[in-house]
């Protein structure tokens, strides 16, 4: 079944928030979508990465004599051969080089690349190069990379103006407001805790192609920001952004591991050399060694009135990241800021979030971006308040939340939701208060996310001689839907069916700007682009409709104009217009958010993505293991633009939460080894994991900065089912664990040892 | 290095002559579901591959011999977990295959392939070995049948020689009542491989065997001699030392599955439900007979 036969027979009336089946869904589901694996390339090379089985070494050389004899082998590079003048890069500090040259910094950081005339090849070449190496001690815990005399797992002289270069912390971030140290508390609770290490997991592995041009150079990949890549490519390559050209074919699943460039250099460098197209796919264990979520450890004291009232929260957060930056700078800022807080009114905050660097895989976006890692902590506190003061879980939250248009924190924006109907929702979904058969348990938890400080996209919406419209939106539609989103938009605003509207993504060399595919910011920023886009389209359709029938004309409702007192569509009178010399119309809209120094993160949030998970869960106490009964989410998305994909991104966001809650975690030996590589020992929720009951709720007030009222989503479903799942542990067991993930065995020591 | 040899022999002569000739560098290749797996990794680099899919005298069913059983080679988990009588005689057996992998998986495994590839974890080893299991073996000089205890000698390592093909699984008669149970912990519910698993059986004489798996480096078999575990009416406490004495043969250590003191403590936690599963089985047995 092809899209437009998914959406045959829909109109355009009443298109914004109706349940339509995702644009690309069913070829995702019969297997004709065309990844970027699909993508076949004439002449092109096979390319396989070598790397050493420990956390850290020093390199003394490369020998590839016997691989380059192997049959079917081309070429292989190596770190020691790259020319000095090769660049590093990175989205925010330019610290990574293409390929280890006098040291690999973590487990899985590649020495070598082979290429071949076929995959095998390519890896029975990689396998054939000898590496002379010599293993080296490695940072891998924020207790190694804090102890004093620490050795540096980064040179100092990548990053010169630091003032912290001489140590292993990226940066510190204080944030706060009131004050902690004379806020005078009933109750003060204390404690420390632990979120893993772990994966985005996409179905798609990493997966790239270069192919030099004639004029410039093109990029494959399955980039959440293709926009961000070719500039990184452009600055790499020394060449003007119109010669590079990103093609990013909707990435199987992203998650945040696919924001930013990681092997495209390496494989652009290598063909320039060699003059041939190159390919690699990373097998799943590779892709567990290119990215994961950062890891965090907190300590945090928050106090209470005896009544319940919120008086302070006082944290220290340690975010373990990588060897390089990558974008932790950001995440760690960003993600600790707001947890600091949580969706909650509390007069005295005070927050120290630290970045710190570790000789282990490198860290990137994850959904949430920072936020899991600070509100596991946040809510749990709560809950261990509710437990010491005998207050009710859901009313204690229900006192601390902020009315709508309350100056919760005290730099940005007033509160822009109703956040008691969010966990009154939760609460009454879960059947909160009930009773329950002996061994179950429930817990209730909020989560509240800044929405995009800044931001940048256009789009062009072309109105075709036919009536029918093409969409160009640089957005990478990972799974989240926004194809489907903006054709809803396009189809209400020019009155189209959905059938009639293509949305063409993924190619700098058509389509327009986005900054970037992230913090659930499409559906809003490049929502409103579209939104405008459409209406510069409409308001041309209007000028060109009087001047064609030599009357006066108005657009009486979207899409339809009156003319000369008859009404006609955007569909005749294009069709009028260009019957015999053609054309078309070509609307543009863009919105932005710009700079602001004066905010402590250089922008105050669109919105704000405020969520509550509620679980029921049962634990077989002699083993530890956990059944899921029940598991509710709701959101507040302002306006659901389509209510189906709304909920199926916060089934989404809860299974995926229930991973990191329940099971997942990187296993790390003392040299710094990940053994659990792949999906034999790093366990996912499989479907039989799931909820036996699962409900995504939303609470729309219209009352966001997107078309039609609506706020971003599709992050909130992962941001409070971890603090959820703990207090229905404790209700059921009496145990509380402050080290996720929360396995059986944890569960069965908590009780047993 | 020279090129991957694909053979795919219509005869079990044939097979054997491939085999004989490529030695230890052959390997046989029958559902593919570890060694397919194994080999996209590089850990196995063989010089042959023997598909054994196409061989006429390997055989896909399940044949039986008044009240003993013996499963082909090629029988796949799917076609054994369907079979009405495996069903009513070998529950224990049945609830071991189910929990291979996944629908998908268990379409393609066969039990042949669990028992050859010798992981101290796979799940349908247990159950044959407290039901007395023997597996014939085809090999260049002539057939042989070995009991499947003693047959595992580390992981990965059993008593087959490299030119030799398993060719069936035979499953002797038990006199009734008779009663048999498989219990396994895994990390989550869907698609795992046990964290420990065991299998346990009480036969007419009310002997108690209890085979462990994931508890040391191959699968275990022991025996009850305190007579305890067959008699309903000893405390918890008696039936559980009995229990631990058992426990004590195993060996279980920590890796990134389970730590060892949490797979002792679950070997008894298991080891409780089984047995009362396999009495109840019993029970019924009776019951019915
Ligand atoms: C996703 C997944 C999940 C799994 N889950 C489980 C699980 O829950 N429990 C479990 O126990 N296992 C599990 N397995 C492992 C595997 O499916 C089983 O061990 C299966 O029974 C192997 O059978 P096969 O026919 O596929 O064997 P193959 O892969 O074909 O062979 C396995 C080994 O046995 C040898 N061999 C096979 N047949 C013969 C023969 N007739 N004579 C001599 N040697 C032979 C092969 O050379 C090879 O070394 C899983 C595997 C996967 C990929």
């Amino acid at each position: 079944m092809s899209n437009a036969d998914a959406h045959s027979g829909i109109t355009h009336s009443g298109i914004i928030g109706r349940p339509i089946n995702r644009v690309g869904g069913p070829e995702r589901v019969d297997g004709t979508y065309r990844y970027v694996g699909d993508i076949k390339i004439p002449n092109v090379l096979h390319t396989r990465l070598v790397h050493l089985d420990c956390g850290r070494a020093r390199i003394h050389s490369v020998d590839t004599s016997a691989a380059l004899q192997m049959p079917g082998v081309r070429a292989i590079l190596s770190g020691k051969e790259l020319p000095a003048s090769v660049k590093r890069f990175g989205p925010a500090n330019r610290d990574r080089p293409i390929l280890a040259i006098d040291e690999t910094t973590f487990h899985g950081e590649p020495v070598a690349i082979v290429a071949a005339d076929t995959v095998w090849a390519a890896a029975q070449g990689a396998a054939a190069v000898v590496v002379d190496y010599q293993e080296l001690p490695g940072i891998y815990t924020v207790e190694d990379a804090l102890a004093p005399g620490a050795a540096l797992v980064q040179d100092p002289a990548l990053r010169p103006n630091s003032a912290y270069k001489e140590t292993n912390i990226l940066n510190e971030w204080k944030f706060g407001w009131g004050a902690v140290d004379s806020a005078e508390a009933d109750l003060v609770v204390e404690n420390d805790y632990t979120f893993p290490m772990m994966t985005q997991f996409a179905i798609e592995p990493f997966t790239y192609a270069v192919e030099p041009t004639s004029d410039g150079i093109t990029v494959y990949s399955a980039i959440q920001h293709p926009n961000y890549l070719q500039r990184v490519i452009a600055e790499f390559l020394d060449m003007p952004l119109s010669r590079v050209r990103v093609i990013a074919p909707d990435p199987g699943g992203a998650f945040g591991g696919k924001q930013h460039a990681k092997f495209e250099p390496l494989l652009a460098y290598l063909a320039l050399r060699i003059g041939r197209p190159l390919r690699l796919e990373l097998t799943l264990e590779e892709s567990f060694q290119a990215a994961r979520r950062t890891s965090a450890q907190a300590h945090i004291r928050t106090g209470f009135q005896r009544n319940g009232t919120l008086v302070f929260q006082d944290v220290e957060i340690n975010y373990l990241i990588g060897a390089y930056e990558d974008i932790a700078g950001r995440l760690v800022a960003k993600g600790s800021y707001a947890g600091g807080g949580g969706p909650y009114r509390i007069p005295n905050v005070r927050i120290l979030a630290r970045g710190v660097f570790s000789n282990t895989v490198p860290s990137t976006a994850m959904r949430g971006f920072g936020l899991p890692q600070m509100n596991w902590p946040v809510e749990c506190q709560i809950d261990e308040a509710a437990r010491e003061l005998g207050i009710d879980p859901v009313e204690l939250r229900m006192k601390n939340l902020p009315e709508y248009g309350e100056v919760f924190m005290p730099q940005d924006p007033p509160a822009d939701g109703r956040w008691a109907e969010t966990l009154r929702k939760g609460a009454d979904a879960i059947g909160w208060g009930k009773p329950l058969p002996p061994g179950r348990g429930r817990g209730i938890s909020m989560g509240l996310k800044l929405g995009p400080t800044t931001g940048a996209s256009y789009a062009i919406v072309r109105l075709h001689g036919d009536g029918s419209a093409t969409v160009l939106a640089g957005t990478s539609d990972m799974g989240q839907g926004a194809r489907t989103v903006y054709t809803q938009i396009a189809a209400h605003e020019l009155g189209l069916s959905p059938q009639r509207i293509m949305v063409v993504m993924g190619d700098t060399q058509g389509v327009p700007f986005d900054l970037q595919t992230s913090a659930s910011r499409s559906a809003v920023f490049m929502g409103n682009a579209v939104l405008r886009a459409c209406r510069d389209v409409a308001r041309q359709v209007q000028e060109l409709a009087a001047e064609h029938y030599k009357a006066d004309a108005v657009i009486v409702e979207p899409g339809t104009v009156e003319v000369g007192g008859q009404r006609k569509t955007f569909d005749q009178v294009m069709t009028d217009r260009f019957s015999k010399v053609k054309g078309e119309v070509i609307g543009s809209g863009s919105a932005r958010a710009e700079y602001d120094e004066t905010h402590p993160l250089n922008g105050r949030p669109a919105f704000y993505e405020v969520t509550c998970t509620a679980v029921e869960i049962e634990v077989d106490k002699e083993t530890g293991v956990m059944v899921f009964h029940k598991l509710v989410t709701v959101a507040d998305v302002g306006r659901a633009l389509n209510s189906q994909h709304v909920a199926m991104q916060d089934d989404g966001g809860a299974i995926q939460g229930l991973g990191h809650t329940v099971m997942e975690q990187y296993f790390m030996d003392d040299r710094g080894r990940v053994r659990n590589l792949g999906a034999l020992d790093y366990r996912i929720p499989t479907t039989m994991d799931t909820p036996r009951e699962l409900i995504s709720l939303h609470v729309e007030n219209g009352d966001g900065p997107g078309p039609y009222g609506a706020k971003g989503a599709a992050e909130g479903g992962i941001l409070a089912v971890s603090p959820a799942v703990a207090a229905a542990v404790c209700a059921a067991t009496g145990a509380m664990i402050r080290e996720l993930p929360l396995t059986p065995q944890r569960i069965w020591e908590a009780l047993h040892t | 290095m020279s090129a991957l040899h694909y053979a795919r022999p219509e005869s079990l002569a044939d097979a054997i002559a491939i085999l004989e000739q490529y030695g230890p560098g052959a390997r046989v290749l029958n559902g593919g579901t570890d060694l397919m797996v194994r080999f996209q990794k590089m850990q196995v680099t063989p010089e042959a591959i023997v598909d054994i899919k196409r061989v006429r005298d390997m055989s896909d069913a399940i044949v039986w011999d008044g009240d003993s059983v013996t499963i082909g080679a090629r029988v796949v988990m799917t076609r054994l977990i369907r079979d009405e009588r495996i069903r009513r005689r070998y529950p224990a057996l049945v609830d071991a295959a189910s929990t291979v992998g996944s629908i998908q998986i268990r379409n393609r495994a066969t039990l042949a392939g669990n028992i050859c590839n010798a992981s101290p974890a796979a799940d349908t080893v247990p159950p044959l070995l407290v039901h007395g299991a023997t597996v014939q073996l085809v090999g260049s000089s002539g057939s042989r049948e070995t009991p499947l205890d003693g047959f595992f000698l580390a992981p990965g390592k059993t008593a087959r020689a490299p030119d030799e093909l398993l060719v069936s699984i035979t499953i002797p008669p038990h006199r009734s009542p008779y009663g048999a149970a498989f219990g396994r912990l895994t990390r989550r519910h869907g698609v795992d491989l046990a964290s420990i698993n065991m299998a346990c059986a009480i036969d007419a004489e009310r002997a108690v065997t209890f085979a462990f798996g994931a508890v040391g480096p191959t699968p275990i078999t022991v025996k009850d001699t305190s007579g305890a575990l067959a008699d309903h009416t000893v405390s918890d406490a008696q039936r559980d030392a009995a229990l631990q004495a058992l426990i004590a043969r195993t060996s279980p250590i920590s890796d990134v599955r389970a730590s060892a003191a949490y797979r002792s403590a679950m070997l008894l936690v298991i080891g409780r439900r089984v047995l009362a599963q396999a009495q109840q089985r019993r029970a019924d047995f009776d019951a019915r007979e």
